[in-house]
């Protein structure tokens, strides 16, 4: 009993899960988030938090959202504590440095990504993922904006490792866990395990106070972090990886993912379960193409996307810290400017297909383009005719 | 073979650096060698525990194994092929 139980501990906190799984683990929660009240994003999230810089220091005069009521900014606090309890429960937890090289990529990255996630209305997430599953045509146009910005941001790699010198020899930590008498790996299981259930408590809390709903994305996020971060899901390499290595691995895990996710949203809206055009206020084309292109070279640049940027702050890399601060405080103040100036209404407009090409045409179009896309990414694996490097 | 007893031919330092530049480091450098030298990569980069054996062990390139120095990296050992 005992022995069935170390194992399964093992297999499900220690070994790394399969990418196609966790794809569709957050194909379901992210379900789960749009049939309990709306769909799944991040970025406004980010907005938010930088909102609060801006009041404090006197820039904005609105008084934003209080942090544990505004739902993304909850479902994104609890993609960081899901992360850090998954490196808890596989002992893993350290606060990682990084040279200084890296944090000023992870500044410009995250500069980047909140100035292009601000132009499309929505980071990869809210401005890909979930955006192509609303059926929205935005998010087709950032997902070709996100696979040039991807090509632009590794030529960049490619130049900076042949051209700058490579930072690497930074003092190591030399206060090591061994160094210390205690070694503090041994408790973290149970660190993670008391944070699992201070999770649940404020669940249960805010349920207490009549905001069930609002809790509900705190506990989602918590699922979502712990599920990206057991298989180190990370939409960047859907894009990164075939000009990179061609390992199409996530690409499969992406479309595997969207394929369930598209088909649970089409059920809901084709039967009005929740509004159809719901979710589908991406500026189509130039907003959400000229966002994907910026997004894409901050992603590569931070090394992290929207939502593994939170994962990998929850394991304790601080250079993808630096890249949250910088994406919180870009994106609301481009937001904020796009939405002022009148800009952001010249960059196109929101389509929902199935109201333009009808439901019958837009389920096999999307079936058939995201078919393509594995096919196209396979095919690259065994040429490498997309590999540049 | 005693993986720490392996000679390296090159080794590379990736320690600090994260996703994808460790990867990016590593097939930089296999580039530069020659058929049956040993590569050592030193990284601590949790992600790298699966993508340097998964990419090692393709394009004929043999992933010989990895091991946790005490110093709190991993050393990983490839064989250009």
């Amino acid at each position: 009993m005992k022995e069935q139980l170390r194992n399964f501990y093992h297999a499900v906190f220690d070994n790394e899960w399969p990418t196609w799984l966790a794809g569709i683990l957050i194909a379901v929660v992210a379900l789960m988030i749009f049939l309990w009240q709306s769909p799944w994003n991040i970025a406004v999230g980010y907005a938010n938090w930088g909102d609060w810089f801006y009041y404090f220091t006197g820039m904005y005069d609105k008084r934003p959202m209080v942090p544990w009521l505004h739902p993304v900014g909850l479902s994104n606090a609890g993609i960081i504590v899901g992360a850090f309890v998954s490196a808890l429960m596989a002992r893993q937890f350290k606060i990682r440095r990084a040279p200084k090289l890296e944090y000023a990529k992870g500044l410009v990255g995250g500069l980047l990504m909140g100035a292009g996630a601000a132009f499309s209305k929505g980071c990869n997430v809210g401005g890909f993922f979930t955006a192509v599953a609303m059926l929205s045509a935005g998010g087709f146009a950032m997902m070709f904006g996100l696979g040039i910005g991807a090509w632009i941001g590794l030529r960049y790699l490619l130049w900076e490792m042949e051209h700058l010198p490579s930072q690497t020899a930074y003092s190591q930590s030399k206060t090591g866990d061994e160094t210390t008498g205690f070694d503090w790996r041994t408790i973290q299981p149970w660190v993670g395990t008391v944070v699992t259930v201070g999770v649940i408590a404020a669940f249960y809390g805010y349920s207490f106070v009549d905001k069930t709903q609002i809790g509900g994305w705190l506990f989602f996020g918590f699922l979502i972090g712990l599920i990206m971060h057991r298989a180190r899901f990370c939409f960047v390499r859907a894009f990164r990886c075939p000009l990179m290595t061609g390992d199409a691995g996530t690409v499969k895990a992406v479309t595997i993912s969207l394929i369930i996710y598209i088909a649970g949203v089409s059920v809901t809206k084709w039967a009005y379960l929740q509004e159809p055009a719901m979710g589908t206020y991406h500026p189509f084309f130039l907003g959400s193409f000229i966002g994907g292109v910026i997004f894409g070279i901050g992603m590569l640049l931070a090394g992290g996307c929207a939502s593994s940027t939170l994962w990998r702050v929850g394991e304790g890399q601080t250079k993808l810290m630096v890249t949250l601060v910088m994406f919180a405080l870009s994106n609301s103040q481009i937001s904020s400017f796009l939405r002022t100036s009148g800009l952001g209404e010249k960059l196109g407009h929101g389509i929902f297909l199935p109201n333009a090409l009808t439901w019958q045409v837009t389920i096999p179009l999307i079936l058939f383009f995201f078919v393509g896309w594995l096919l196209l990414a396979v095919w690259n694996e065994e040429t490498e005719k997309f590999v540049i490097f | 073979m005693e993986l720490e007893n392996i000679q390296a031919d090159t080794v590379l330092d990736t320690r600090g650096l994260t996703c994808p530049m460790p990867l990016l480091k590593t097939k930089k450098a296999l580039k530069g060698m020659n058929p049956g030298q040993i590569l050592e990569v030193l990284g601590n980069d949790p992600g790298s525990k699966k993508d340097i054996p998964d990419f090692a062990n393709k394009k004929g390139n043999e992933f010989i194994g990895m091991v946790d120095s005490p110093e709190g990296h991993t050393r990983y050992f490839i064989k250009k092929g």
